[in-house]
């Protein structure tokens, strides 16, 4: 997407508000969370992954990336020794999502395999009141005259409009919770630049929260009454990306009345280096090895969104 | 290696079987976990020869996270444990001699040389040993005495790196191997085995999966604590693997009590390495229409036991 997330909020009819929601924010500033007790934790995941896991010297991003989502992951699911109601979620990989949408006499879609989706029993409950809601029929949304919003987006030909899940019917944990994105691709050029994946984040959650609004509610576009959240964390294996999603409407194909709104709190380094070797500079350590500019503020936000919705 | 055969059952000290275990919120889990994998999500047909990906895998991994998040508040040594998926654990060692055939060193007597690499599906890896089953020098058997190189079978032929590794480097502070989850290959399917004929063999391709990959573990493990085959264990080391296809679940444990195999070192060892192993049990019968019918409480009670072990 060339605009980045402008773009994306075009096309899914978004008004966008910057940092995470008071809600979220609530869990990270509640001392009875504990969030503290897990900087030791997290710093063994980080030397886990960038390096103990392999024999190489220094395991490469394809490695290193998912191994550290993995073990954050797992840091998160041992909480649920002390919050019950968070056993209640699951891990899905491989799945495929279908939506599809109108704007403005465009007919869009999102089709496919994304990222890894956690599922949980009970919905997340909105995080924006009904007056913020409401105001934001105020909002305009931006446009990038005389660049059209779909300028690089895939044209086909689409003979069936799908909206899938993914999931079939009677699926226990049939709410979205949050999607995770990583981005392992050892080559700069295979990975998303952070600008384009919140791009792509919000629009899979747009397309996560559409088809289970049409599951819900039905294929008329309307203003829902229980907005549906979604969330979303984008990593590259150290810069990490939150957002939270709200579907308000399936109204989309104009531009006025009740927009959607989505949370970003973008580019937050969970260390600064993560130094392999150790640098030596005319036969003294300059450098030894280790995890340099360690911020537990990113695990903690990431922790929050995981307890979000059962705390 | 020197391996005492499998006597049957697994030794008691497994269980520490905590009072009021919720049994049926567990098997909700693992059912969902099946349900999940087999069911409710959409997935299109599995590739040529790669069913295991398809289903059984994604299957074990949520079984063992789940399960292992809600089991943590028992095992404390389970909630700061590493959990690795698809991890190398590699041993490489010498036993027994052999006559250099051709070449410019034939006639020289060499050690033959062995290098297990396995690659298991999951690994849990704590900072702690588990405690031993029996004392170090028990003897509860004898060794079987093959006479033939493993190269003829051929086994062991191929060595591309002599290395030892146990799922990460000697500085994780998580250096004792918990439990390891083995997925048997497509090629080692049993409806293969059945087809052809050798359903005695079903069971051997468990337990040799058990025995080498746990051998290979433990060793390594010893190795890490900096132990060789000159300076022999003083405690010993204890691993568990469960082998699974997806349905049928043999589980295993493991004491390593000697790391000397080599020529001179063997000559006055006493000690063996025993394994301990069950039979392939299935966890369930069918899946069918959104539920899953014959769960077998058994073997999701000895999975639970096997995560629940700690020292005590």
């Amino acid at each position: 997407l060339f605009q980045g997330v402008r773009q994306a909020q075009w096309l899914t009819k978004t008004k966008l508000v910057e940092g995470l929601p008071p809600p979220v924010l609530s869990i990270i500033d509640n001392p009875a969370h504990q969030l503290d007790d897990y900087e030791e934790g997290v710093k063994r995941a980080i030397s886990h992954a960038r390096f103990w896991n392999t024999t190489e010297v220094a395991p490469r991003r394809e490695y290193y990336c998912p191994v550290l989502f993995e073990d954050l992951v797992h840091l998160c699911r041992m909480m649920s020794a002390k919050y019950p109601p968070l056993a209640k979620r699951m891990l899905a990989r491989n799945y495929k999502i279908a939506a599809t949408w109108e704007r403005e006499s465009i007919l869009l879609q999102i089709r496919g395999l994304n990222g890894i989706l956690m599922n949980s029993m009970a919905p997340i409950p909105p995080v924006a009141s009904k007056e913020e809601v409401l105001a934001t029929k105020e909002h305009v949304l931006e446009t990038f005259y005389p660049i059209s919003p779909t300028i690089d987006l895939q044209e086909v030909n689409v003979y069936k409009e799908l909206n899938d899940t993914g999931f079939r019917d009677g699926y226990p944990y049939s709410h979205p919770h949050t999607l995770f994105f990583l981005e392992s691709a050892n080559v700069r050029p295979k990975r998303f630049r952070p600008e384009q994946l919140r791009a792509k984040m919000l629009m899979f959650a747009f397309g996560n929260a559409l088809a289970k609004a049409k599951v819900l509610y039905g294929n008329d576009p309307k203003v829902l009454e229980q907005p549906i959240v979604v969330q979303s964390i984008g990593t590259d294996g150290q810069l990490f990306q939150f957002m939270v999603f709200q579907l308000n409407t399936t109204d989309l194909v104009s531009n006025d009345g009740i927009k959607n709104l989505v949370w970003i709190d973008s580019d937050q380094n969970l260390y600064e280096k993560a130094q392999c070797v150790p640098e030596i500079k005319k036969k003294v350590v300059t450098k030894p090895a280790g995890i340099y500019g360690f911020q537990p503020d990113t695990f903690k936000k990431f922790l929050a969104l995981y307890l979000h919705g059962t705390v | 290696g020197t391996v005492a055969p499998g006597a049957a059952g697994i030794p008691e000290p497994a269980a520490g079987a905590a009072p009021c275990l919720d049994l049926a919120e567990l098997r909700s889990l693992a059912c969902d976990a099946l349900l999940q994998e087999s069911f409710y999500q959409n997935k299109k047909r599995p590739f040529l020869y790669r069913d295991q990906e398809h289903m059984p895998a994604p299957f074990l991994t949520q079984l063992v996270s789940t399960l292992a998040a809600s089991l943590s508040g028992r095992n404390p040594l389970l909630a700061a444990s590493s959990m690795d998926l698809n991890a190398e654990v590699n041993y490489y060692w010498h036993h027994g001699e052999e006559v250099v055939v051709h070449g410019h060193r034939k006639g020289r007597v060499d050690p033959v040389r062995f290098q297990i690499d396995d690659n298991p599906h999951l690994q849990i890896r704590v900072s702690k040993q588990l405690p031993e089953f029996v004392p170090l020098e028990s003897d509860l058997g004898d060794v079987p005495i093959i006479d033939h190189k493993p190269s003829k079978l051929p086994l062991f032929k191929k060595q591309y790196e002599n290395k030892v590794f146990i799922g990460s480097k000697v500085a994780d502070p998580c250096c004792y191997g918990h439990t390891q989850f083995h997925l048997i290959p497509d090629k080692l399917k049993r409806e293969r085995f059945i087809r052809a004929c050798l359903e005695d063999q079903i069971e051997v391709v468990y337990r040799s999966n058990g025995i080498a990959s746990l051998f290979a573990w433990t060793a390594a493990q010893a190795m890490y604590q900096g132990f060789w085959h000159e300076a022999d264990v003083t405690r010993p080391f204890v691993s568990q693997a469960i082998v699974t296809d997806g349905k049928y679940f043999a589980f295993f444990c493991y004491q390593l009590n000697t790391l000397a195999l080599t020529v001179e070192a063997i000559k006055n060892n006493p000690r063996k390495n025993i394994c301990w192993g069950t039979e392939s049990k299935p966890l369930y019968e069918v899946v069918e229409d959104g539920s899953v019918k014959g769960f077998n409480d058994e073997v999701l009670l000895e999975l639970v036991c096997f995560l629940l072990n700690r020292p005590r």
